[in-house]
């Protein structure tokens, strides 16, 4: 029952990211969504390895990745989304189609043992699809690679399904290199805020044929 | 052995990092790269035993890439000890210590044995080569960056979404270790399991190049430094295709071959096809090659879709257009030092001007598009054979049609550079001479396809044979 309501937080938590506009609610929203998705493993299976993942999600999705795009945005002071390709109503509305398609496809999709809850897949998917329309609706650098990073809360709720199966090192390496992506991405942005004065992708068009 | 060509690189790029002045960071690169080249020989001597349970292993199939990684990177380095001298001004402290991560990244992937440790390997590789492509600090190289970085970033996500499927389909063996996985891949659950495959496909072709994930390609590889482009083109994107392959090992151990061949034959033809309209008429000389990279990829694609001959040539296809690539791109080095532009319209009489640059390019552009004696015509004779003998007539139709469209096109600019009069160019900036650090490196991997061309060594023949036994093949 709990990991029902922490799972409906957290695609709920999606919707409303996708509708903010302020770049430190965003930012406060995503750490909230990895808040409660530190959570999801020890209600699934109780134990070490559930601890340790809470652990790593803890530190590095709800403390360090927030501090540092907290630290990015003052860096190359923006507050604001730019206005998007496509409005924010529009965006809402597309992203509950998307939810809508998650649970149609994931309701055609049979998982070949038994799931501890049959609303894991259709969340996961939720979260993935969120992410991705963030990452290719928004123009600041910044809002894609929260778009990254949701999306990759999507796929660590799928990997929830197989937490008892896989080996640890290989989460924590898959982790690692999450939040390496991540760094790089940040001080590509100061890169490109050196360059242009600016974080909007939409100047990043001189190269096309 | 196998943990030790790991670690080197990282031991390396941890001197190179701690190192206060770039000459001797030049030396430890140098260095590294020679001491992994003998290593990677010495592999073939002793095949070494599989490490840390089995996540570790070198099958013939990973030692083939490795080697041909391992060659490319060595001519690299050694083309770079004069490139970097020309930046000396530039810090190389992060260009340096990234070659050298991303070196021990592209050896993982060789030697990833689990499906988990492979997509972090593939990941490293993206993370390491992004601050490569940024070492000239320009606004173009800044936006080429960022696109690599997302759009692979956003691929490889989805990868990993693939192989958490292929977990599931594999539920009953409970890991995602290769060889596991292999032995019991008839028991697997087949819609999870065509999932798990387009996701793969998706990710790793994006990172790999195929269309239409490609996009982020032609602006990497153009705007890089060319030792850089030479090493993304040659190593990088067949680290991908390696994947690729891990990939359609387990489809074909699956029974589901047909559907991995269908996918990866319409991937395939599909970049041949972009390759084709933007090759032609295209001014940048580094983007016409990177498109031609994009070709290439969509060749490897095709043969291994094949199946049969298509297997082996396919491969065979993916050691010569490591090696040719990487000729033809650290000629554009050369290129761009003595112009100081990547525009076709500004290279003008190269072959009276500088005939060695000149014949390079020449055979460079030979050796891309697949022109006898090199070895790439008979790699991608064997797909159009495999195409023939299985009955694939319009595949066999579109390959050629498409082949001869880009060479059409590649020729076109490049008969336009090397042609012509230096007159006006005479006596301006651009009179440099050819030095000899950079001519060893393009003449010996020049050699080595024209080599392959003429002559199958039996060791190579061998490890194609037992590769795309591998793959299912005969």
């Amino acid at each position: 029952m709990l990991l029902e309501l922490a799972l409906i937080a957290i695609v709920f938590l999606g919707i409303v990211i996708l509708g903010s506009s302020r770049l430190r609610t965003i930012i406060h929203l995503f750490a909230l969504q990895s808040f409660i998705l530190s959570a999801t493993p020890l209600l699934i299976y109780p134990g070490v390895h559930a601890l340790v993942m809470m652990t790593a999600v803890l530190i590095l999705k709800v403390l360090v990745m927030p501090v540092f795009l907290f630290w990015a945005i003052r860096h190359v002071s923006i507050r604001r989304e730019a206005k998007p390709l496509i409005g924010y109503g529009k965006t809402l509305v597309f992203g509950g189609l998307l939810v809508g398609a998650a649970f149609f496809l994931s309701s055609k999709l049979e998982v070949p043992f038994r799931e501890v809850s049959n609303l894991l897949v259709p969340a996961s998917f939720s979260v993935i699809m969120i992410g991705f329309l963030l990452l290719v609706s928004r123009l600041k650098a910044i809002t894609q690679v929260i778009g990254y990073l949701v999306m990759e809360n999507g796929i660590f709720l799928f990997a929830l399904l197989l937490l008892d199966r896989t080996p640890l090192l290989v989460e924590m390496g898959i982790f690692l290199d999450i939040f390496v992506a991540v760094l790089v991405m940040g001080i590509v942005i100061n890169h490109i805020n050196e360059e242009y004065d600016d974080t909007n992708t939409l100047h990043l068009t001189t190269l096309r044929d | 052995m196998l943990l030790f060509l790991i670690l080197l690189p990282i031991l390396g790029a941890a001197v190179a990092f701690l190192l206060s002045n770039g000459r001797p960071r030049k030396i430890v690169l140098a260095g590294t790269s020679f001491i992994h080249l003998i290593g990677v020989v010495s592999i073939w001597k002793f095949s070494p035993a599989a490490w840390f349970h089995g996540f570790l292993g070198m099958d013939v199939l990973g030692r083939l890439i490795l080697t041909v990684v391992s060659i490319l990177f060595a001519a690299v380095s050694f083309y770079l000890w004069g490139y970097l001298k020309e930046e000396e001004e530039r810090s190389n402290r992060v260009f340096v210590t990234s070659l050298l991560l991303f070196l021990s990244a592209m050896t993982l992937v060789t030697m990833a044995r689990h499906m988990g440790l492979l997509w972090i390997a593939i990941e490293a590789t993206t993370l390491f080569s992004a601050p490569l492509i940024n070492f000239t600090r320009s606004p173009q190289s800044v936006e080429a960056m960022w696109k690599y970085l997302l759009i692979c970033s956003v691929g490889i996500a989805m990868a990993l979404l693939g192989t958490l499927f292929l977990a599931v389909s594999a539920a009953g063996t409970g890991t995602v270790l290769l060889d596991v996985l292999l032995d019991h891949a008839t028991l697997f659950s087949v819609p999870w399991l065509k999932l798990s495959v387009i996701f793969l496909f998706v990710g790793y072709g994006t990172k790999m190049g195929l269309a239409p994930m490609h996009t982020w390609l032609p602006d990497a590889h153009s705007e890089a430094p060319s030792p850089v482009s030479a090493l993304l083109s040659g190593v990088l994107l067949n680290c991908a295709f390696l994947g690729i392959l891990r990939v359609f090992q387990i489809c074909a151990a699956a029974g589901q071959t047909a559907f991995a061949q269908d996918l990866l034959l319409v991937m395939g033809l599909l970049s041949l096809a972009v390759a084709s309209i933007f090759v032609i008429g295209q001014t940048d000389y580094k983007r016409m090659f990177a498109y031609s990279s994009v070709e290439n990829m969509g060749i490897l694609a095709i043969g291994i879709g094949l199946g049969g001959v298509g297997l082996y040539g396919s491969l065979f296809h993916a050691v010569n257009n490591a090696f040719a690539k990487g000729m033809v791109f650290l000629v554009t080095g050369n290129l761009y030092r003595i112009y100081q532009s990547k525009k076709v319209n500004d290279v003008k009489g190269l072959l009276a001007g500088h005939p060695v640059t000149g014949i390079f390019l020449a055979m460079g552009f030979l050796a891309v598009t697949g022109i006898p004696p090199f070895g790439t015509f008979y790699s991608e004779l064997m797909i159009l054979n495999a195409a023939i003998r299985s009955g694939h007539f319009w595949v066999a139709f579109f390959y050629v049609l498409f082949l001869a469209l880009i060479f059409i096109g590649i020729a076109g600019s490049v008969l336009k550079m090397l042609r012509g009069d230096t007159g006006e160019q005479a006596g301006g900036p651009q009179a440099k001479k050819e030095d000899i650090g950079s001519i060893i490196p393009i003449l010996l991997l020049g050699l080595i396809v024209l080599m392959l061309g003429l002559y199958m060594p039996s060791f190579l023949d061998n490890a194609l044979k037992g590769s795309s036994t591998l793959l299912g093949g005969g």
